[in-house]
This record gives structure tokens, sequence and C-alpha cells, in this order.
């Protein structure tokens, strides 16, 4: 007898499949937020390959007195065009057009200032609104070696070893690896990935409940000899299984994307394989089985399709809120985020796709935490299918 | 059989139910007839289980849907006056779903289809999606999935709603048939006209109480009026909310 539940749960979804429009959102969504991920890394990579290889152009003004700098930059491979004099209106209108990344002016005293051993002014006028951060320290890092070359000459020439000028030697060492780097910047992409779950059953879970009474057959079901909390617990694992199989397709592509696209460009790499992609997922279904129950629990309270679509809009934003406030605080990873549902499956995924070695507990919360709100919610939704206020407004 | 022995029940500061008494039997058709908010839906949920009664006794073939509403209700065959079919399913996905529920096995469900399909000339629509179907259609598969599982009790509340004159036919010959197998109906209604015409015997209720029972002719002769509609109107003591 306690089986009826597999009867309503092949009733719904096989009507679920047939509903062209949530599997249209469904597909949609799998496809949309990965692509989302490739464009925006795209862009990053591309912003960074071109970087290195793209040339750099300048204008020198007063290149006749500066013959070492022209030959230091043109070495590094900097486009150099002299010339004779140009107005403040005139340099900043061609830096805003980005038709140069800087102006170096050199004065009209500069010579004088030069030979007497004088500090000699070089101006170099650059727009730091347009982004062009890598090639601007490219120029500087010649204008700096500039400087180096000639202050340790003269030092020679007065006999004292240049190494005076470098009293501290700086060792730089960055404990960052490219996994942790790239992790952190994926963190909040990824996130959105989990919170998606909300939204490949919402459709369904409308539909089985809201619909229902829209329809005007939840009556008839419920007079039919068969449990109120088995009708119920055969459309939740409907409308979580929905929720599973566009998780599933979603973080498939996302991982493949990562896979394949040329991340060392920007010193990331994505180092999860197949086997431990395929652990998260399993940790995800206790979170879309708390998805379906939630959004059962809420919509089985409106009485058409669309008043629990307008209820609904509002309170899917609710299980999303930790992912999207969390990493804006910048917190270390504790143990508390693995209590909080959608939160601990992006933590867990970042973690482990970071190479950290995880525990045991951080699994189990995910799992626990994520099944325990799923129980609470659908046995808030089955005592409320019994209630007679519920039934009388069937 | 049904029994129902002095039934009540109050929703907040409403009786709807007042004291409710009277005894169905098999083979018969019974309406109960009465005017508007007199508490006859109230009384059909009671009776299937979907709400639970303040007092009183009800007995479905011995059953209480109070104590066993999954046991009371696969004797029971319930049609309302929203037929909520699903679009997407086929009148014959409709069929097992609720065979399948009633606990039917599969030869018992096919056999099912076939004879309810026979009764209410379905043939056309067996294979075809709910959406589209024109309202005599819709009827059509309400009534099968009441009757596929054979209950022995059909409960009809306000069957001929906004029926056409050839679903009503329809409707008309298969609870006729029914009745010849003797099946225990009962039908809510406030069309005067069903009453006179498809039914043995008459429940009077109103404000939630039962006024008198019996068939037509014999309450016609205890109030001594010709026309039953009459009669009702005298003993229910308001003509609001007739047909």
């Amino acid at each position: 007898m306690s089986n009826k539940f597999s009867i309503v749960l092949r009733k719904e979804l096989r009507e679920a499949f047939r509903d062209r429009r949530a599997l249209g959102v469904l597909l949609m969504i799998v496809i949309i937020y990965p692509l989302m991920l490739w464009v925006a890394l795209h862009k990053i990579i591309d912003m960074a390959v071109k970087g290195e290889h793209e040339n750099v152009a300048l204008v020198v003004i007063g290149a006749s007195q500066v013959p070492t700098l022209v030959s230091l930059l043109e070495q590094k491979n900097i486009k150099i065009s002299a010339r004779d004099d140009m107005s403040e209106p005139d340099v900043t209108d061609m830096l805003r057009r980005r038709e140069v990344v800087a102006v170096i002016k050199v004065g009209s005293k500069f010579t004088d200032n030069y030979n007497a051993m004088r500090p000699a002014r070089i101006e170099l006028w650059f727009d730091s609104a347009t982004d062009q951060q890598s090639k601007l320290h490219r120029v500087e890092a010649v204008l700096h070696n500039y400087n180096a070359v000639i202050a340790s000459s003269r030092l020679l020439a007065h006999g004292v070893s240049p190494v005076a000028l470098t009293p501290i030697q700086l060792q730089s060492y960055d404990t960052a690896t490219n996994a942790s780097r790239s992790v952190q910047f994926l963190g909040a992409l990824l996130g959105i990935f989990f919170a998606a779950s909300f939204f490949f059953c919402l459709n369904t879970a409308m539909d089985t409940t809201a619909g229902e009474r829209e329809r005007r057959s939840l009556e008839i079901l419920l007079a039919q000899p068969i449990h109120s909390f088995e009708l119920i617990m055969g459309k939740w694992l409907a409308t979580a299984t929905l929720a599973i199989i566009g998780l599933m397709l979603e973080l498939t592509v996302a991982h493949l994307i990562l896979k394949f696209m040329p991340l060392e460009e920007i010193g990331m790499s994505w180092r999860m394989g197949w086997p431990m992609l395929f652990g998260m997922m399993l940790c995800a279904v206790p979170l879309c089985l708390f998805a379906a129950a939630f959004e059962i629990a809420l919509a089985m309270n409106a009485r058409t399709f669309k008043e629990a679509q307008t209820m609904m809009s509002f309170a899917v934003l609710l299980p999303m809120m930790p992912t999207i406030i969390v990493p804006m605080l910048d917190l270390n990873t504790s143990t508390w985020m693995y209590v909080v549902p959608v939160l601990a499956n992006q933590t867990l995924l970042l973690e482990v796709a970071k190479g950290q070695v995880v525990g045991i507990l951080p699994y189990v919360l995910t799992i626990g935490s994520s099944l325990l709100a799923a129980l609470l919610s659908i046995g808030f939704a089955a005592w409320r299918l019994r209630s007679e206020k519920y039934v009388l407004g069937v | 059989m049904i029994k129902v022995d002095d039934v009540r029940k109050k929703f907040g500061n409403i009786q709807a139910l007042a004291g409710v008494s009277f005894v169905t039997s098999d083979g018969k058709t019974t309406a109960l007839l009465g005017p508007n908010g007199a508490g006859k839906t109230t009384l059909l949920r009671l009776l299937v289980g979907l709400l639970q009664r303040d007092q009183g006794a009800i007995s479905i073939d011995g059953l209480d849907p109070a104590t066993d509403p999954i046991a009371a209700r696969r004797s029971i065959g319930f049609l309302t006056d929203q037929f909520g079919l699903y679009d997407r399913l086929t009148t014959r996905e409709h069929l097992v779903y609720f065979g399948e529920l009633n606990g039917m096995n599969r030869q018992s469900i096919a056999r099912g289809i076939d004879e309810v399909v026979a009764l209410l000339a379905m043939e056309d629509i067996l294979d075809r999606r709910a959406k589209g179907f024109s309202q005599g259609q819709r009827i059509k598969v309400a009534l099968a999935r009441t009757l596929l599982h054979k209950p022995r009790h059909l409960l009809l509340d306000e069957p001929s709603r906004g029926l056409d004159v050839m679903s009503t036919r329809a409707l008309r010959r298969t609870l006729g048939a029914l009745r010849a197998e003797g099946a225990c109906i009962i039908m809510a209604t406030h069309v005067m006209q069903e009453v006179t015409h498809l039914c043995d015997d008459v429940i009077v209720i109103a404000k939630g109480q039962t006024v008198a029972q019996g068939s037509p002719a014999d309450i016609c002769e205890r109030t001594g009026i010709a026309s039953l509609e009459d009669a009702f109107v005298s003993l229910v003591g308001t003509d609001e909310g007739i047909a």
C-alpha cells in the first residue's frame, strides 16, 4: 500500500516531460549559466593573451634629447612616434581615444639639468580610465630601467659600486597556487549554478500544486483511496527529479567548459576530475530535494498558476541570498557555511576544486542540512494538505 | 448501503449540518434535494472522508470514513461538477491513473476500460490528449474514471450542471445501468427535473437538517401538493435557490 506514491510519481513525471514550456526553460538555464561563464572567462583570457603580444605605441615629445631612452623603448618592441609639441587638450584627447598608451614629454630644460646632474624631469602622461594597465606597466618598467642604468653608470664613473643603490634585496613569494587563485574568482559564478536548482523545478512545483487547484482536480484526487502524504510524496519526488536532471546537465556543461578553456593563459587551472564532479552532483541531490519541497510547500497555497508565479518569484530569492552575500563578505571558509543549504554545496565545490583535503564532516553537513530542510518542508506540505482549511479551499 | 445518523458539522460560527439522518439502499437512486447552502456538498465530503464530522455516525457498508477513509473510499465513486482533467494526458492515461490509485491491477484496468468505453461510447477520444475536449467529452472522461473501479456507491455533486442535452442523456443512461446492477447512488442536486426523472428516493435537506425522506410520490402525498417543486418549497419554507 505504501508504494502508491510511485503511481503518482510516474504520472507526474509523464506529465512534466510533456510540458514543453517547462522543458524549454530547463534547457535554457542549462545552457545559459555555463554560457555566461564561458563568455566571462573568454573575455578575460582574450585580454590577457592580447596584452602580452600586442604592440604598445607611444608618442615622445622632445625625443632628440633622450636617444638612449628611445632605443631602450624600441628594444622592448614599443613603437615610438616623435612629435614636436602637443597641447594638453590634444594629449588628453589622444589618450582617451586610445591611439597611444602614453605620451612622454621631455621638457626643453631636460638636457641642461641632465648635464648638470640635477634631477631631469620627464613627464609621463596616461589615462587610467582606458584600462591598459599591463601595457602601461611595460612602459613604466622601461623608464625605471632607464633611470637605473643612468644612475649605475654615474656611480661607476665616480668609482662607487652600483650595488650601493640596492641595499635591500626584496624576494617575493606568492603562496597562492594556480588553482586557489582561480577558485576565488570563479567562486561567485559557481554558486549561481547550485542556486539554479530552484529554477529547474519551479514550473513543475507550481503546476503540480497550484495548477491542480486551478484545474479543480485536487478534490477528486483527495477523494481517492490514497493517503495525502503518498500524494504529496509522489509530487515531491517528481519535482525533485527535474531539478536533479537540470543540475546534472548544467554542472556537466560547466565542467566541460572549464576543462577545455585555456585557463593557463590567466594563471588559473580547473583540476577537478569526473569522479569528483560526480561526487559533487550526488551531494547536490539533497539540495534538489529541498528545492522541490520548499517550492511545493509554498506554491500549494496559491489558488492559480499565476498567483503561484508571483509568489514564487519573490520566494526563490531567499535560498539564493547566502550565495550572493557571503562571497561579498570575503570570509574564510568555516564550518557554519556547510550548514546553509545552497551555500554548503558552493563552498564544498570550491574547497574541493582548490585541491584542499576536505574531511568527512563537510560532506555530512552539506547532505544533512539540505535533507533536513527538505523533510521539514515536505512535512509541512503534507500536514497542510490534510488540514480542513486547505481542503475547503481546494 | 449508506447510513447517516444525526451528523453535525460546524465551521467556525456557521452550523453547516445540524443533525442529518437518512438511509440509502442499494439499487436505488436517491436525491439529496435542498436549496443553496443547505449543506449538500459538506455532507458528501463527510461521506468521502475529506472532512471530519463533529458528531453523529456514518456507515458506508459498515465502514466509517472518519476512522478508515481509505477502505471506505474503495467502494465509493465521487463525481463533482468540476471535471479537472489533465490536458497533457490521454483519456486512457487518466483511466489507468485512477484505476491504479484505486488498487486495480493491470488486467482489471484493461477490462474496466473496455467496459466503460463501451458504456459511454468513448472510442474516439480514448487515445487523445484531454486538451481541447468539449464539455460533453470531459464529462465522459470524468464519469469513466469514477466508474472504472466499479464502486458500490456513487456520490454525485450537481452532476448535470453545465451539461448539454446529449451529455445529460448519456449520464442518465449510465446511471440507469448502474442502478440496475445494484449500485447505491446519491445525487446532490437542486434541479427538480433531475429528481422527478431519475430518482427513486428523495431526501429533503434545508439549513443543515433533514426535513423529509421518501419517494417523489410520498413527498407529494405527505404535503398534499401535486407538484414536487411546490411540495419541496412548502417543506423548506423558501423558494430561494431552486432551479
